[in-house]
């Protein structure tokens, strides 16, 4: 799960305007709260244990707590600021050699973050794993050998897909209703094991990052308003006109 | 192939993926600012035909890259088989377009190669021999600027739209096309996929729109909406609305644009009776080009339309309904 | 059809014992859990044999994140806060300490600064603040403590046995607009409480039920409010300096309405600047907003702001009426602190250190019940006697008298604050009388059509979008969300008056006294008026002006989804 700036947060630029200033509010990363809503539901299901995993400084344990209070069984913390700079691939990295010494059936991310939108790390994470993948899913099943999963193609095209178990999977959002988290759940949260683990931990998985963000800017738009006149017959052949040379679409 | 740039198509069931017209714009553009070499890949069972299309473009090479085990799409398959070929020939730059295939998969196939992808991007610069790839963050409200810090390969992804399609240069003659087998190993590939089918959404993307007609209070009644409809049918559009008419429970929620709605960026957006209140702005001024018909010449919804309408919705919209059925009818 | 929310029927709910419930987690709330928090590990230090446990004790806070519902100007007068946490200015976010204070009159395009500051506005020594920066701060220091605050969660109502207060409830989650539950529905919990402490803030819509359910008011003064409309913005350096306090009066308001505007200088070339009006004038169609706007339009305000940016906009009710207006604070099982109670000095325009000072004797209170186990009046009673027996009163018995001073007009208000500052606060008589504010507002029939001389008060402002702006955008940086699709939480008891009566006695004053365009009227033929009162629920900023200022007294607010509401990050 990630913890991305408020939707609606004033984002303001940092002084070498490569990224921006930390002091806004931060929430959970929209699409990693569908992804753990669908663990929850196949817990629910079958049973078995919730973990959730998140990087990034101090504040970023709030997305844990709350995943907690949801109802997730335990947490892992890869907890330091400079995490905030790795690459996808380096996160990727850095969950993998996080969690090397544990076995799971399912690893579920959210579509794409709300601040990067890059989609990248859930299947960053399973080449790394060997684990195999889809993406866009809407429909878990289980079945004898594994899973069906049902995948979300472009223009309201669906596709089953039967999978071998471990795999990753990265969810649609909006496929299911949010729960709320409850008095009780945010109360038991407390007590529910989060593990830290340091940069210095995974230090020797990861290496320089493979992308940098020369600059990071607000768009410009260099936007000049045409006035189409006339009576509304004029208008609409005007328009039409550029419709089809200026804008394309006809 | 070192300083080449390596275009790699997209097939859909055997037909190509129109989409990828605007990455080999991209790939052209690319090559003539740096001057490297641009070739074109198709991945699958069987490309040839594919592999025709695209050679009739400007480009220096094409390569079929074949596998009977690359039908039907698995990003096992599909990374194994360019992992292969790229393994040989190690281009400067990869491009695809950023379709659901492609983010399925390139950043696996990025990944077995020790490299990374920049994703989505909305165009390109090259100064002083660095070439940076720009992109939109934080749902568009800051754009980035980001360069590879590895060796080559490296691989981007265009955002839908990003290059016009249509702007692709053809080539002075059929370009000659290779074909390269690749063997996939047994047990390389672990999804099973079923048949592609199609089902009706139950809530409309407008998101995936690429043109959207919009009503606000302007509309006056629910009833008129009817002729908003109109208008987006013969464009081939999507009906949205400001959220005053979705409060009002005349459209449903899913067509909301706006802060409490849908943010979108459509190739056209048409907004009919809107006064562009920054609530309504925020989900949609990052629309490629932006039509706005409004009564209130000092509507705020002016500032950001590139085509200004000062007039009665109801006058205008009807006409200009005619003059698309024409303009669409052929002719 | 308008559904309104209320506590869905026959439903099983969740049972939740404590040992005490804060409603509120502001500056009162958040001192109350941290004073209780002090008492308990200092006394199970000194009994090993006979423990407090802190694991029963609950903060309530509506809000998705602690202070993000908190908005002031503010000034902070560190006396309670010393006495809290000795040595807390080294470590809470104090934005500038006040440098230099001025005082201002102004006319449409003049200004005359008043050669001496009365000592009630004199600010040296106290702290310009972010509200909410320094409630969070507070925040993380009562989660170190291991009280538990539940972020997100409103109450919705309180919880009696007789005539003792036994609990609070808390939101239903997950109904429809409706009034259905959704498949994600979630009941609200009965949290069975020994004491329950309502820390609300201005307006609290648990105080009001209370206050109505015990007559708690029959021998108070009507509470009186004012609304205050806030701008944070960032200006080009050198305007002014940090720690620089301006107040002013007269323009763009007339002799006739009370109230007032500030401006403080904060760090990093930050200006924190509103203006309050007081919810007792006469003409329905005032527009608080459009009050600011029309103040900064005043050259020197414009030119204070020049070249600037807006970065953030809010409003929020605050408590005039004093210590005549202040109900009985404590009862079987409840006590009521802060601006919830009215403990706001409205000479020197702060309540924060008030809202701190009684939130630590509710502590002291609430800890004496824990020990004897005895919520009842008997021992919660301490707390009205340690109010009345401590600088609470003293301070606010000085100016007791003051609003009410100005029920006729600035002329008359200033003769009689002047009277009081001689007289101890009496002035005239011991205690001056209050009419509810509402009770100000006359009928279109009895104003000039044009507006006279208020005039240019009245209405929506259209704004320039670079110094002033129109209410909606205003409204989109105040950063408010909330759950769509659910009941709405304005509750209108009779929707007929508001399109019957309203309509034409009032002009539907909803729609401008509301800083954040909640109320609308929209045509309709089917109306015997042409129009109907239609609501966007989601755009409310949980200023409780609606609940205040309505003539008919027909709106009710409660608390929307837990979650919900404007988001006032720096404020």
């Amino acid at each position: 799960m990630k913890q991305v700036p408020q939707k609606d947060a004033p984002l303001k630029l940092n002084e070498s305007g490569t990224w921006i200033r930390e002091d806004v509010s931060y929430e959970v990363n929209e699409p990693d709260a569908y992804a753990l809503e669908e663990a929850l539901r196949q817990r629910e299901k079958h049973k078995g244990e919730v973990v959730v995993i998140t990087s990034g400084p101090a504040r970023a344990q709030q997305v844990l707590r709350e995943a907690l209070a949801k109802g997730a069984d335990r947490a892992i913390h890869l907890e330091d600021p400079k995490f905030v700079g790795l690459d996808a691939f380096n996160t990727a990295k850095a969950f993998a050699a996080a969690i090397k010494d544990e076995t799971f059936d399912l690893i579920f991310t959210g579509l794409q973050s709300d601040d990067y939108g890059y989609a990248q790390t859930g299947v960053i994470l399973a080449e790394l794993l060997g684990l195999p993948h889809a993406t866009i899913i809407m429909q878990i099943e289980k079945t004898e050998s594994g899973i069906r999963v049902k995948r979300e193609l472009e223009a309201g095209y669906f596709q089953f897909v039967d999978m071998p178990t471990p795999a990753v999977l990265t969810i649609q959002s909006g496929i299911n209703k949010l729960r709320y988290a409850t008095l009780i759940g945010i109360k038991q949260a407390k007590n529910k094991p989060l593990r830290k683990v340091a940069l210095a931990d995974v230090q020797t998985a990861i290496g320089e990052n493979l992308q940098k963000i020369e600059r990071l800017y607000v768009p410009q738009k260099t936007k000049k308003t045409e006035h189409i006149e006339g009576s509304p017959g004029e208008i609409a052949k005007k328009l039409v006109d550029k419709l089809r040379n200026e804008v394309r679409v006809l | 192939m070192a300083d080449t740039i390596l275009v790699v198509v997209e097939q859909r069931e055997g037909k190509l993926n129109r989409v990828s017209w605007e990455t080999i714009t991209a790939g052209q553009a690319i090559a003539r600012a740096t001057g490297w070499a641009l070739e074109a890949a198709v991945v699958g069972a069987s490309g040839a035909s594919i592999a025709a299309e695209v050679a009739a473009k400007k480009v220096a090479r094409v390569y079929a890259i074949e596998s009977p085990k690359l039908e039907p799409y698995t990003p096992d398959s599909f990374a194994d088989a360019l992992k292969q070929f790229l393994g040989s020939r190690q281009p400067q730059l990869v491009l695809m377009p950023h379709t659901y295939q492609v983010r399925d998969s390139v950043p696996k196939l990025a990944t077995a190669m020790g490299r990374s992808v920049i994703s989505d991007c909305v165009g390109f610069k090259y100064e002083s021999g660095k070439l940076v790839f720009t992109r939109q963050m934080f749902q568009g409200k800051l754009a980035a600027d980001v360069s590879f810090t590895s060796a080559a390969p490296w691989f981007a992804t265009f955002q839908n739209g990003a290059f016009r399609g249509d702007k692709a240069e053809a080539g002075a003659s059929a370009t000659p096309v290779e074909t390269v087998k690749v063997e996939i190993a047994d047990g390389v590939i672990r999804n099973k996929p079923q048949e592609v089918f199609k089902e009706a959404k139950q809530a409309v993307d407008l998101t995936q729109a690429e043109i959207i007609v919009a009503v606000g209070r302007g509309i006056k009644e629910q009833k008129n909406i009817e002729i908003a409809k109109q208008l987006a049918d013969a464009l081939g559009g999507e009906l949205a609305a400001s959220r005053p008419i979705c409060d009002s429970g005349w459209l449903p929620m899913d067509r909301q644009i706006g802060s409490s709605g849908q943010t979108v960026a459509p190739k056209l957006y048409l907004a009919l009776g809107i006064s562009g209140a920054i609530q309504h702005l925020v989900g949609m001024k990052g629309s490629r080009a932006i039509i706005a018909v409004n009564k209130d010449s000092e509507a705020p919804i002016f500032e950001i339309a590139d085509y200004a309408i000062v007039g009665n919705l109801f006058d205008i919209v009807p006409p200009l309904i005619e003059e698309v059925k024409k303009a669409k009818a052929g002719s | 059809m308008l559904i309104f929310r209320k506590p869905v029927e026959g439903i099983e709910r969740p049972q939740m014992p404590a040992d005490v419930v804060i409603a509120g987690g502001g500056p009162a709330g958040m001192a109350c859990a941290l004073r209780l928090a002090q008492l308990i590990d200092a006394h199970n230090a000194a009994h090993p044999d006979s423990q407090l446990s802190k694991e029963n004790i609950y903060v309530l806070e509506k809000a998705r994140e602690i202070g993000q519902h908190c908005l002031s100007g503010a000034l902070l007068d560190p006396r309670s806060m010393r006495e809290l946490l000795p040595g807390f200015e080294k470590e809470a976010p104090l934005d500038a300490e006040v440098t230099k204070e001025a005082v201002y009159f102004l006319t449409k395009k003049g200004k005359f600064k008043l050669p001496i500051t009365p000592p009630f506005l004199r600010d040296h020594g106290n702290y310009v603040i972010s509200l909410n920066r320094f409630v969070k701060w507070m925040g993380s220091k009562v989660e170190e403590t291991g009280i538990t605050i539940f972020t997100g969660f409103a109450g919705s109502e309180l919880l009696y046995d007789g005539d003792r207060v036994t609990g609070v409830r808390t939101d239903d989650k997950g109904v429809d607009k409706e009034g259905h539950p959704k498949s994600n529905f979630e009941p609200g919990y009965d949290l069975q409480a020994k004491v329950v402490i309502l820390a609300e803030g201005p307006r609290g819509s648990l105080t009001k039920q209370l206050v109505s359910k015990f007559n708690l008011d029959k021998d108070a003064n009507p509470q009186t409010y004012g609304v205050g409309v806030k701008e944070l913005w960032e200006v080009p350096a050198g305007r002014i300096a940090a720690g620089e306090v301006i107040y002013t009066m007269g323009w763009p308001l007339t002799t006739k309405e009370y109230g007032g505007a500030w401006i403080y200088g904060s760090k990093d070339n930050v200006v924190s600047l509103g203006f309050v009006t007081g919810l007792d004038y006469a003409d329905p169609r005032l527009d608080p907003q459009r009050v600011l706007q029309e103040f900064k339009r005043h050259p020197f305000v414009a030119k204070l702001l020049e070249g600037g940016k807006m970065n953030r906009y809010g409003a929020k009710s605050m408590p005039y009426g004093g210590w005549w207006a202040i109900p009985p604070v404590a009862g079987n099982g409840w006590m009521i602190l802060g601006d919830s109670a009215g403990f706001l000095n409205s000479a020197r325009l702060k309540g924060i250190h008030l809202a701190i000072k009684s939130g630590m004797l509710a502590a002291e209170t609430a800890f004496d019940a824990l020990i004897k186990d005895d919520p009842s009046a008997a021992t919660l009673g301490g707390f009205q006697k340690k109010v009345e027996s401590s600088w609470i009163k003293e301070e606010l018995w000085k100016v007791r008298n003051l609003h009410q001073g100005f029920a006729h007009g600035m002329y008359s208000g200033m003769f009689h604050t002047g009277l009081q500052m001689i007289t101890g606060g009496r002035g005239l008589r011991n205690r001056y009388p209050a009419k509810a504010g509402y009770e100000h507002m006359r009928k279109l029939s009895d104003l000039p059509a044009d507006g006279g001389g208020e005039a240019h008060l009245l209405g929506p402002a259209k704004g320039d979008g670079k110094l002033t702006f129109d209410k909606l955008t205003d409204l989109y940086h105040s950063g408010t969300k909330h759950e769509e699709d659910q009941p709405s939480h304005l509750v209108i008891h009779d929707t007929n008056i508001c399109n019957t009566r309203c309509v034409k006695e009032f002009g539907s004053p909803c729609q401008n006294f509301c800083p954040a365009n909640v109320y609308e009227m929209v045509d309709d033929a089917s109306q015997p008026n042409g129009k109907r009162i239609s609501l966007n629920p989601s755009n409310c900023v949980h200023c409780k002006t609606c609940d205040i200022a309505d003539p008919y007294q027909i709106i009710t607010w409660v608390p929307p989804e837990g979650g919900g509401g404007p988001n006032y990050d720096g404020m």
